[in-house]
């Protein structure tokens, strides 16, 4: 039988307005934490694989801060919302190939500021501008919610999505979120609140928007020979991918109409043996409402442009068949790039989700989206060892 | 290529001052003419945004300016909203997209001088510069 790799640690540390921390500290944490729920010390990690968010910290130098030596597996890794899931399979492939035992990936930011609002975390201002980039900046081109915002009218003019049926990704999750105890956002929500709620970028209102948070989330990988023994349910890794479509800004562009995730979907359900009918959840970066409804179609779960006729089904919610950021995502949840929608993909499979567990939880799709809409990772986790 | 509608008596928009970067200058030679000046690929022709460095398509890693004639078609667009002041009051929104040259491009644009009711995919739009008292010109797409 090959060596396969599990999941067999999860270290959050508390999340949102968090402050007082700096990223590197809120990492260290977070890695601390993860070591200890798998049943490990510090001193049981041969390889560490850092991310960092806004904050631009920590890197590599994480390892000294946390006192590791002998290392055999040490690097940092970026690609935006993608790089969860490049970190676990990276750290899969190390355990696999005997580069490594012990892998721990983590993940952490802090862009808030007290006092500050949410979107001032992530957009840039100046007096001085630079350049014809610098032009395009000054004239606005500098918030992320507005280019998402023309990805998302892009849709809208070719398939008639339209904001009520975002407005249903948005009201699905918050449900979901009322039984997550450590969700930011718990207050149910209606499609009229999201209607109403003030525009941010149209046609995106401020409940298509995530969250912003300041935490660290790390997870420890190791084999699942070894996960078995260890202190709590190994997840084990089917399947992973990757997918960079770079879509030129030219005549003809798929841009705002298909995604990574139709290259990396497919990869990673091939690797693990499984089809778009064996997913039983999924946990799909959702950075915008927006997001979640075109990565649905790019998975497969529905045909291209019929995503709103399919979240407005009510399959993503509670009860639903599809059940979808079951944790409230980053929309309601908490906003840890691509760790927010593994962590949550851990806890389930564990079977910790307490009022929200869902019953069937064999086969997992977790789906992390960088820059905009430029880079996708998948991953398929399940609770049982996959069959040789 | 023509002279394109000038707008040289008000600042439109408050962006701060804008100066040249010694990578896209001709771009701001061409503005301050006026014209809008893009990318060309010599040994295929294809044309490209101002930013672009190399030709993707056929490898070659140099680029050449020339004039676009500035016509152009909507892509998609946002209305984008300030965040609102304590007091409730919100900066006036401001329109931006991507829009579609007519040799084949997509720049991100700020509209000018249309309404946001108005907006659909295809609309003809044109380049158009400010020029502001102080630094260089920028570029608007306002209605053809």
């Amino acid at each position: 039988m090959g060596e396969s790799a599990a999941i067999a640690g999860l270290g959050m540390t508390e999340l949102g307005k968090v402050y007082g921390r700096s990223a590197r500290r809120l990492a260290a944490d977070a890695v601390r934490r993860a070591v200890a729920d798998a049943g490990l010390g510090l001193a049981d990690l041969d390889g560490l694989v850092v991310s960092h968010g806004m904050s631009g910290s920590p890197g590599v130098e994480l390892a000294a801060a946390l006192g590791l030596r002998d290392l055999r597996v040490l690097t940092q890794m970026n690609a935006f919302g993608a790089t969860a899931g490049a970190m676990v399979a990276y750290a899969a492939m190390s355990v696999i190939s005997g580069a490594a035992t012990t892998v721990a990936c983590v993940f952490a930011d802090a862009p808030l500021r007290p006092k500050q609002s949410s979107g001032a975390a992530y957009e840039r201002s100046a007096r001085e501008w630079y350049g014809y980039g610098g032009m395009t900046a000054a004239l606005g081109f500098r918030s992320v919610n507005a280019l998402y915002a023309l990805a998302a009218r892009r849709h809208m003019l070719r398939y008639g999505t339209t904001s009520e049926q975002f407005g249903a990704i948005a009201v699905s999750t918050r449900r979901w979120a009322t039984m997550n105890p450590l969700a930011q956002m718990r207050d149910p929500i209606t499609l009229e609140d999201h209607q109403s709620s003030r525009w941010v970028a149209e046609p995106l209102h401020l409940l298509d928007c995530c969250l912003v948070s300041n935490g660290a989330i790390a997870v420890v990988i190791t084999s699942a020979d070894r996960a078995r023994d260890l202190a709590r349910p190994p997840v084990h890794i089917w399947g992973w991918g990757q997918g960079h479509p770079g879509h030129r800004r030219e005549r003809g562009s798929e841009f705002g109409l298909t995604t990574g995730a139709a290259i990396s979907g497919p990869i990673a359900m091939k690797m693990a043996g499984v089809t778009v009918s064996d997913i039983d959840l999924c946990q799909l970066y959702d950075c915008y409402t927006y997001t979640v409804l075109v990565s649905l179609e790019d998975y497969g779960f529905c045909a291209k442009g019929e995503g709103g006729a399919f979240v407005e089904s009510g399959a993503l919610s509670p009860g639903g068949s599809l059940p979808t950021n079951t944790g409230g995502g980053q929309l309601s949840g908490y906003y840890m790039w691509g760790m927010t929608p593994l962590s949550e993909a851990v806890i389930q499979a564990r079977g910790d989700g307490g009022e929200r567990q869902v019953a069937k939880r064999d086969v997992i799709l977790v789906s992390g989206n960088g820059g905009i809409l430029d880079h996708h990772s998948t991953l398929i986790l399940s609770p049982h060892r996959k069959e040789a | 290529m023509g002279a394109m509608e000038t707008t040289k008596t008000t600042e439109t928009v408050e962006i701060g001052v804008l100066h040249r970067d010694g990578r896209t200058d001709p771009f701001f030679d061409g503005a301050a003419e006026d014209r809008l000046v893009i990318r060309r690929c010599e040994p295929c022709g294809r044309w490209y945004a101002p930013d672009q460095s190399g030709c993707p398509d056929c490898g070659a890693d140099r680029l050449s300016w020339a004039p676009a004639s500035g016509e152009a078609t909507l892509v998609t667009w946002t209305v984008l909203h300030g965040r609102p002041a304590e007091d409730g009051t919100a900066p006036p929104p401001t329109i931006l997209g991507l829009v579609e040259l007519a040799e084949g491009p997509w720049l991100n644009a700020r509209l000018d001088g249309v309404d946001a009711g108005a907006l659909r995919e295809g609309l003809p739009l044109r380049a158009s510069f400010v020029h502001p008292a102080q630094g260089e010109p920028y570029l608007l797409f306002r209605p053809a």
